[in-house]
């Protein structure tokens, strides 16, 4: 079972902690490409964990949260160009503005399945088009530059590092709360879970709404992290499909998933851009196949089969029943 | 009123466009339910194909449309047989099936990349540029051959559907693909062959686009969002109400310019898109797709 | 139970081994030799990806001027001569990509110095990069103004501000105004892709125009989308504005698809310009040499310069079809040839390998060039972005495309109205 009820897992917590503790001793080993490296990771892997309280926990695959991304990292590039406000208040503006304008997609959460993911389309290119055009919030096609903050990439290693920690934690607490199992109920079949009286409405809403901050607070941090943003680059649906393939090939549903399917991403670009540029495209197609076939539950799923093998227990028939099925199974496993 | 007139001309061709860019897709997703994220780069080596035979092989295009018809169709099959075989069906497969073919998507614009690089092709024949005197104004030659191409292709596949023993199986199958086992149709025969007129169709409209814009292995990204406007708004499954959609978007959209800035006329598709999801999820002539 | 609080360990650690293991995968070299053997030039260029195209063509440049210069041996510095070991990356055209590669360029491999990419919003990205390294970057791909107003002391612009292109084109077709061979006020048709490029080609337009107030009226003030596919109803609108000129700034794959549905929508206009665009061959191929005509372009650089300028051009010229196999180069690779000959210039003058040295050369450097007017600077009060006219052509019948404006560049007398109109 996979609520509380049991004893806190003080083995978990402590991993995590010395998994943390580690990442902030690392800048003493590593050189400045590296360390920024992991900064761009941790980014990606809170956007990736906050795309998965959606895709993964509720089953509503979006295709269009670079809305919030782009709206996070403008409004906080705006912010600190008209303002004084230091970056971190800054960022949580553009984290809050992402999460009300997620609240606007309310009417679209009635859909299920393909319907919702292509009204999240929908919404992701209308914004694309309405922002890059709205030269007085984006800049236009132009972009944003902001000034660049003496010694800022290492400041935001840190800031980087807490973000992604708090998120994991955050994930990984709602999958072992009720509130998980009522989103889980939700995926499953949303008229039953509103049946026996969870309001699925609200939790979707709630949901929808810190995931999309989670995704605007990281797109905030992006923008201080380059100095430069543009609308086509932020709203873009490259910037909406690759939330997706980060969950997807980590494993949707799980924790550990979006996590490693982020630090694949960010790492996997850079090695194979040097050696063969040509073929990163084709290698995520490919992945995506393989995965969406054999394995739905993406690296995690892999890795727990290992396990599984590992311990001599019997293979289970996971993929029969889809990718977000399965990872209800995935989290028996505590993942 | 001369401009009025102007933009419904332009409107009616770009619904030819818009129609035969969607037909693949819809026809896809009404009788497998699956949401065929593929269609753009189908449309894409569509594209590529009718380039290529015409470089090298100086074929004209519209000669060539029953070659990349047939090519396009052998693809689609094979690509059921492979691979969307094994998604399961209904509703569950939904994301899986979007992210399987988005995989393929991705394979087939690596796959126009390493053969043809990133530079943009186009494609010109002689009457590239010739245009037609209609009514006061001049029409493109290649846009009228797609308006025909668009109301050709609903009426064929009319006569497909319900004329042969394959469209009585299709539809059959369509609506209630475990009954058809009980009775002995082979189902799984039923939805290859769908599946490649649904890449065939994707194919033939790659290779009209050829004749009408540059490209390159990113085309057909923003082909496939249009579609996808089409296709709901249509109905998911009825061929009609596609040809019917595209008309209201393409009207739609020409005649936003009266009102918006030119940019921000695409805009105005998604917001249909979504709006008409939300509203009348069955779109204007479809079942429903809430629960 | 017991059994998932092990796997969440492992996992971790699983993840913390990744890290470890990424970190030693790609922990560089150590601190680099302190007696230089070599000069380590890095740079990216977009060679896959939505500007594949014109990366391919400034990779051409750049390698041509690193044979060049490392054809004696390498580059004359303080006595010795060091050879220019260059490394080139992909980045694909996108943002993200060309920071974390020239983050790698100077903290993993240790470049010296940078050679910048192709394409505004990613030399704007990239710069950030160098600014925050103290490393010179010295680019001849990013035109848009706002690049060169930050303030930044590493970073020096070889192609001259787009809004430059627009107002060129200005001057060209207010001379033929004054001259009588077009009205007096002439109505502008503006139609700009959205991009930074578009943006500024379309500032440059209308400060020319407000500054002769009255004598062009901008009565078409559109964008559209980059890869637009159709601009039926944006050219419904140009042709019921009744304008007398046709201004445009496109890509290539759009002004092809715009060319050609312009034409057979049977419009015409006096003057047609797509801003940079015009005599590309590929566009050539896929409208037909008809369809072309008297199509007026403004570019930062043209082979023709060889015979006008002579110099530098013509020597370049020269080289560049001697390597590439009879082939006329074209701005693209002027301006990285240009560019990367103006680093190691730079170098050169120093006089030693070091970044600050080569900063201050670079500040207050003045050379012949091959660029437009013959001289190049990169002048303080434009933010360290060259300044340089640029040179109108126009297809003319015969397949030609002769340089018509600058007067002291022009190779022959530029046509207006387009007497294709006359018709």
């Amino acid at each position: 079972m996979t609520l509380a009820g049991r004893e806190p897992p003080w083995r978990v917590l402590a991993g995590f902690a010395a998994v943390v503790a580690a990442l902030a001793a690392a800048p003493l080993l590593l050189d400045a490409y590296t360390q920024n490296l992991f900064t761009l990771a941790f980014l990606m892997i809170a956007g990736a964990l906050a795309w998965n309280w959606m895709g993964g926990y509720v089953g509503q695959v979006s295709f269009g949260h670079a809305a919030m991304f782009g709206i996070g990292g403008f409004v906080a590039a705006r912010l600190m160009l008209a303002t004084p406000v230091p970056a971190p208040l800054a960022w949580l503006a553009g984290g809050l503005v992402a999460g009300v304008f997620a609240l606007g997609a309310h009417p679209t959460l009635r859909l299920r399945g393909p319907y919702f993911s292509i009204a999240t389309i929908g919404l992701g290119e209308a914004s694309r088009l309405v922002f890059t055009y709205w030269e007085r919030f984006t800049g236009g096609a132009s972009g944003l530059s902001l000034p660049l903050v003496a010694g800022g990439k290492e400041a935001l290693y840190f800031w980087g590092l807490a973000l992604a920690a708090a998120v994991t934690a955050a994930s990984w607490a709602i999958r072992r709360s009720a509130l998980g199992l009522q989103l889980l109920a939700i995926k499953a079949d949303v008229d039953a879970a509103g049946d026996v009286g969870v309001s699925s409405t609200f939790l979707q809403d709630l949901v929808f709404v810190l995931s999309g901050a989670v995704v605007g607070l990281s797109g905030a941090l992006y923008a201080s992290y380059f100095s430069f943003i543009e609308p086509n680059d932020m709203f873009g649906f490259d910037r909406s499909i690759s939330f997706v393939l980060m969950c997807v090939i980590g494993g949707i549903g799980t924790v550990l998933g979006p996590v490693l399917g982020a630090i694949v991403f960010v790492l996997l670009r850079q090695f194979l851009l040097a050696s063969y540029p040509q073929l990163y495209l084709g290698l995520y197609g490919i992945l995506l196949i393989l995965i969406i076939l054999f394995e739905p539950l993406g690296l995690t799923g892999l890795a727990l089969r290992v396990r599984r093998r590992l311990r001599r227990k019997p293979p289970r028939a996971l993929h029969a029943a889809g990718p977000l099925a399965s990872s209800a199974s995935a989290n028996e496993e505590g993942c | 009123m001369a401009r009025l007139l102007d933009l419904a001309i332009s409107a009616i061709l770009l619904a030819g466009l818009y129609a035969t860019m969607a037909y693949g897709l819809g026809l896809i997703y009404g009788v497998l339910r699956v949401v065929n994220l593929a269609h753009g780069g189908v449309i894409m080596a569509g594209a590529y194909l009718g380039w290529w035979l015409h470089d090298r092989l100086g074929l004209d295009p519209y000669l060539s449309i029953p070659i990349v018809v047939v090519v396009a169709f052998a693809f689609g099959a094979v690509l059921y047989r492979v691979l969307v075989r094994h998604l399961p069906r209904g509703a569950a497969g939904g994301p899986a099936s979007l992210l399987l073919l988005f995989g393929v998507w991705l394979v087939l614009r690596n796959g126009a990349y390493l053969l043809f690089t990133g530079n943009d092709h186009a494609l010109r024949t002689s009457y590239s540029t010739r245009a037609l005197p209609f009514l006061g104004t001049w029409v493109s030659v290649n846009r009228v051959a797609v308006l025909a191409i668009a109301l050709v292709v609903p009426a064929a596949l009319h006569v497909l559907l319900r004329r042969t023993y394959l469209g009585k199986a299709i539809r059959a199958v369509a609506q209630n693909a475990d009954s058809c086992t009980l009775v002995g149709v082979d189902v799984e025969r039923i939805y290859t062959v769908t599946f490649g007129i649904g890449t065939a169709l994707a194919g033939l409209a790659g290779l009209l686009s050829a004749t009408l814009f540059a490209f390159n292995p990113a085309f057909g990204a923003g082909e496939l969002l249009k579609s996808f406007v089409v296709v709901v708004l249509g109905g998911l499954g009825s061929i009609v109400g596609t040809a019917v959609a595209a008309l209201i978007l393409a009207v739609i959209e020409v005649f936003a310019i009266l009102v918006l800035p030119s940019y921000l006329t695409a805009a105005v598709g998604f917001v249909m898109l979504v709006v008409v999801l939300v509203v009348r999820p069955g779109g204007l002539f479809g079942e429903r797709v809430l629960g | 139970m017991k059994d998932r609080a092990p796997w969440r360990r492992r996992s971790f650690g699983t993840v913390a081994l990744a890290a470890i293991l990424a970190l030693a995968a790609c922990k560089s070299r150590g601190p680099g030799a302190e007696s230089k053997t070599e000069i380590k030039i890095g740079a990216t260029l977009p060679l896959t990806g939505s500007e594949a195209r014109i990366g391919g063509f400034y990779k051409e440049g750049y390698d041509l001027a690193v044979e060049q210069a490392n054809a004696g041996g390498g580059l004359e510095v303080g006595g010795k001569r060091l050879p220019v070991r260059f490394t080139l990356l992909d980045d694909t055209s996108t943002q993200a990509t060309a920071v974390s590669l020239a983050d790698r360029l100077v903290n993993g491999d240790k470049v010296d110095f940078l050679l910048g990419t192709y394409a505004s919003h990613l030399v704007e990205a990239q710069s950030t990069v160098a600014e925050q390294n103290k490393v010179p970057y010295v680019n001849g791909g990013g035109g848009a103004t706002q690049i060169y107003r930050r303030g930044y002391k590493y970073l020096f612009g070889l192609l001259a501000p787009v809004e430059l292109l627009g107002s060129t084109l200005m001057q060209w077709i207010d001379g033929e105004q004054q001259a009588g061979r077009l009205p007096k006020p002439s109505r502008i048709a503006l139609v700009w892709e959205n991009t930074a490029h578009g943006k500024d080609f379309r500032r440059g337009v209308q400060e020319f125009a407000q500054q002769r107030q009255g004598a062009y009226p901008i009565v078409v003030d559109e964008s559209f989308e980059l890869d637009g596919k159709d601009f039926g109803a944006l050219l419904g609108k140009v042709k019921a504005s009744g304008a007398d000129l046709f201004l445009a700034d496109a890509h290539l794959p759009d002004y092809i698809t715009m060319q050609r549905q312009y034409v057979s929508a049977g419009l015409c206009h006096k003057v047609v310009s797509y801003g940079a665009r015009g005599s590309e061959k590929g566009a050539i191929d896929a409208l037909g040499p008809d369809n072309v005509l008297y199509i007026l372009s403004a570019v930062w650089w043209s082979p023709q310069l060889a015979e006008r300028q002579g110099g530098l051009a013509k020597d370049f010229v020269e080289v560049f079809k001697a390597k590439y196999g009879g082939r006329t180069p074209e701005w693209y690779q002027a301006l990285g040839y240009e560019t990367a000959r103006a680093l190691f210039t730079a170098i050169q003058q120093a006089g030693k390998v070091d970044r600050e040295a080569v900063r201050a050369k670079l500040a207050e450097m003045k050379i012949p060039s091959l660029l437009p007017g013959g001289q190049l600077s990169f002048a303080a009060d434009h933010g360290q972005q060259a300044y340089y006219p640029f040179v109108v052509q126009q297809n003319l019948p015969g397949g030609r495309s002769p340089l018509v404006f600058p007067k002291e560049v022009a190779l022959a007398e530029g046509v207006a109205p387009n007497p294709r109109c006359a018709k």
